[in-house]
């Protein structure tokens, strides 16, 4: 029926250590080195989005494009926090949208990881210090955070490579644990 | 002063009072005094005359008063008129024009004032339950103890009605906002939606900052309206700062809009497909869209096109080779674009689904005072680039793309006819674009220090309002985005649809949450 002819080259972005994209690289090793664990090899992960804006989810939702496709590393975003083992929250947090955030990591089972994606989630950023923002609008003053991704915003690669050291973070405590 | 702003103040001036009128000085802004008491009135004279309402603002004025400033588009002028109003009390205008009370809502929550005959005097950006700050943000003396503490959401009082409460967080990959529908069985019967999550307090924020190191805030205010937002900001200052902006930066100016709107775009157009479940066309999108936030990575350094633009002009200058580049892909990307449009618009699967949905009629867009491609799809022209140039506009065929439905599928149509309209500036622009200096280097301040800039931003026109000091900082900055505007027209478009069409109404308006709380 219709096809897209050679755009761009290739659909889907190869991953390997060759690559010329230093993003790509580090993921190819990064891959090559996970663990068997489980959660490892299939995340699932949920976002919340607490003072972004919007440039975090729409990098998130390029992690689903033709040519990142995350789901071949085995991220899958879902529709729950139940049924998530990482959560990836965006920021700066705001009072307005501090509530959510704790409410969705208290609903996520253990063991789980969190991701604090771009700049404003780090540290609050610019907006650190205003009269909306809870505390310095980082979201480790809200819940405890596994993997710091900087970025304004932090591509679709970055992301996922935040994701899968979350996921490796989830392995380390469930051995502490068990 | 020329014939056609004479005969509308004659106009004006024989039905209304107002104490002082006058243009500013590039000619693009007429100016309003008007005693608060008379606000009422005027506005309703000068809707009657033409003018458009678009936003209203306060700002801190001398010994506690406020001013108000009221912004009309005056499309066959054209210029943009401001009604400006110093006091202590104000009256709501929603008498005469219902389109405000969002702004007249925000203006409260802002200054702790009680607009007198405003029909909802909830709070809007604050949501008392979470907390508060110390102070109202643009009144310093005033507390909240005069706020609304609780929000009710009522419904209809149909027999049998029930309550769907969704969000703050949703299933998909957005942004935070809480939407109650009222249904009896599929059908909704009303849908209020409470939003400002994500309000950062970004106006105040701006406050105190040189007109240059507010630039990354405003990029800030929607991912996906960068460049849009910044030109807007910018002209504003500009205008007051007396700055000729070189033609260079102008034109990479414009391109850089364009490729914006290109790809903002394009996630709408793909996200209505994927809300029907016709994945195909949806992937087909996503590979566009990925592609073209690469182009703007390998032009710009940037996927999201910051930091290049600034007061004056742009912060660096962008290599020939590469604008030539985007000259050959933007050909490829168009003839992919043709074969997916095909696709999607001869599937029973998407037409079946967008075809009469979330239908906002024309006379509902005129009332609301649309903007963007939800009022061009139910036939209202609005398009700011045709009617108020700015940047390069003037220079380049816009053709404005109109349709009459005001369905979602007639959103789809607009959408993707602007971005095939927005190639082609693209396209011309390039060849026109000749070397020359990308920063000017002269200024000549105004006295008053308040300036005016607007944008058409892929979602509609966005107004701003800067007012300086005379030390070069920022003393207000106001933003009034087209999602703030359209948010109500979500909200109106629903009614009578089922709840599995609403993310499909929403995604097709695809209104930004951040761009609204600010």
């Amino acid at each position: 029926m219709f096809g897209i002819s050679s755009f761009f080259g290739k659909h889907c972005d190869l991953i390997t250590e060759d690559s010329s994209d230093p993003q790509i690289k580090e993921l190819a090793r990064l891959l090559k080195a996970r663990s068997s664990s489980p959660f490892a090899r299939s995340i699932h992960v949920r976002m919340v989005d607490a003072g972004s804006s919007n440039d975090v989810e729409l990098e998130e939702g390029l992690t689903g494009s033709p040519q990142v496709d995350a789901e071949r590393f085995g991220i899958h975003f879902v529709a729950s926090p139940r049924h998530a083992d990482v959560l990836i929250v965006s920021g700066p947090v705001t009072v307005n949208a501090k509530l959510s955030v704790k409410k969705t990591y208290e609903a996520m089972a253990h063991p789980k990881a969190v991701v604090a994606a771009g700049d404003g989630a780090c540290t609050g950023g610019l907006f650190s210090g205003g009269y909306a923002i809870a505390g310095t609008g980082a979201v480790s003053e809200v819940i405890p955070v596994d993997v710091c991704v900087p970025g304004n915003p932090p591509s679709p690669y970055a992301i996922i490579i935040g994701i899968l050291k979350a996921g490796e973070a989830i392995q380390q405590k469930s051995k502490t644990s068990r | 002063m020329d014939a056609n702003i004479m005969q509308f103040e004659k106009k004006l001036r024989s039905s209304s009072t107002y104490k002082k009128f006058d243009v500013s000085d590039d000619g693009s802004v007429l100016r309003l005094e008007v005693s608060p008491s008379d606000m009422i009135s005027l506005s309703k004279d000068c809707v009657s005359a033409g003018a458009l309402y678009d936003s209203a603002f306060i700002s801190l004025g001398k010994n506690s008063s406020f001013t108000t400033y009221y912004v009309f588009r005056v499309p066959e002028l054209p210029r943009i008129l401001v009604l400006v109003a110093n006091g202590k009390e104000f009256h709501s205008i929603t008498s005469a024009v219902p389109a405000a009370i969002l702004d007249e809502r925000k203006m409260q929550d802002l200054t702790g004032l009680k607009l007198q005959g405003i029909p909802d005097s909830r709070a809007l950006i604050f949501h008392p339950e979470a907390g508060l700050p110390k102070s109202r943000p643009l009144n310093p003396g005033c507390g909240f103890e005069s706020m609304q503490k609780d929000y009710p959401m009522v419904g209809t009082g149909a027999e049998g009605e029930f309550e769907i409460p969704v969000g703050p967080v949703h299933a998909g990959i957005i942004e935070p906002g809480h939407f109650r529908f009222q249904v009896v069985g599929e059908p909704i019967l009303k849908l209020e939606a409470r939003l400002f999550f994500l309000h950062r307090g970004l106006e105040n924020i701006a406050e105190g900052k040189s007109y240059s190191e507010a630039v990354p805030l405003v990029e800030q205010i929607a991912g996906d309206e960068t460049i849009a937002n910044t030109v807007a900001y910018v002209q504003a200052v500009e205008s007051f700062q007396g700055m000729k902006v070189p033609t260079r930066a102008k034109y990479i100016r414009t391109i850089l809009m364009e490729l914006e709107r290109i790809y903002s775009h394009l996630a709408d157009l793909g996200g209505m497909p994927t809300d029907v479940g016709f994945y195909l066309a949806a992937s087909r999108f996503a590979i566009l869209r990925e592609s073209m936030m690469r182009l703007n990575m390998d032009l710009t350094g940037s996927r999201f096109l910051r930091g290049i633009c600034t007061v004056g002009g742009l912060i660096r200058d962008l290599d020939d080779q590469k604008i030539q580049e985007v000259s050959s892909k933007l050909h490829s990307f168009l003839s992919n674009l043709d074969a997916i449009e095909v696709a999607t618009l001869s599937s029973s699967t998407f037409i079946d689904r967008a075809y009469s949905t979330g239908t906002v009629p024309n006379a509902l867009a005129t009332e609301l005072a649309l903007v963007g491609p939800a009022a061009r799809a139910a036939g209202v022209s609005c398009d700011v680039r045709i009617q108020f140039p700015y940047a390069a506009y003037d220079e380049v065929h816009v053709m404005e793309a109109i349709e009459r439905d005001g369905d979602v599928l007639s959103r789809f149509l607009v959408k993707i006819n602007e971005v095939k309209v927005s190639a082609a500036i693209v396209l011309e622009l390039i060849e026109k674009l000749k070397p020359g200096p990308i920063m000017t280097t002269e200024s000549a301040p105004k006295s008053d220090f308040l300036g005016f800039g607007w944008s058409e931003a892929p979602r509609g026109s966005c107004m701003f309002m800067v007012e300086g000091t005379s030390n070069g900082r920022i003393k207000r900055l106001a933003v009034r985005t087209a999602s703030f505007k359209n948010w109500r027209a979500a909200e109106k478009a629903v009614l009578g649809n089922i709840v599995p069409d609403f993310p499909l109404v929403n995604k097709s308006f695809n209104l930004a949450y951040a761009g609204n709380d600010l």
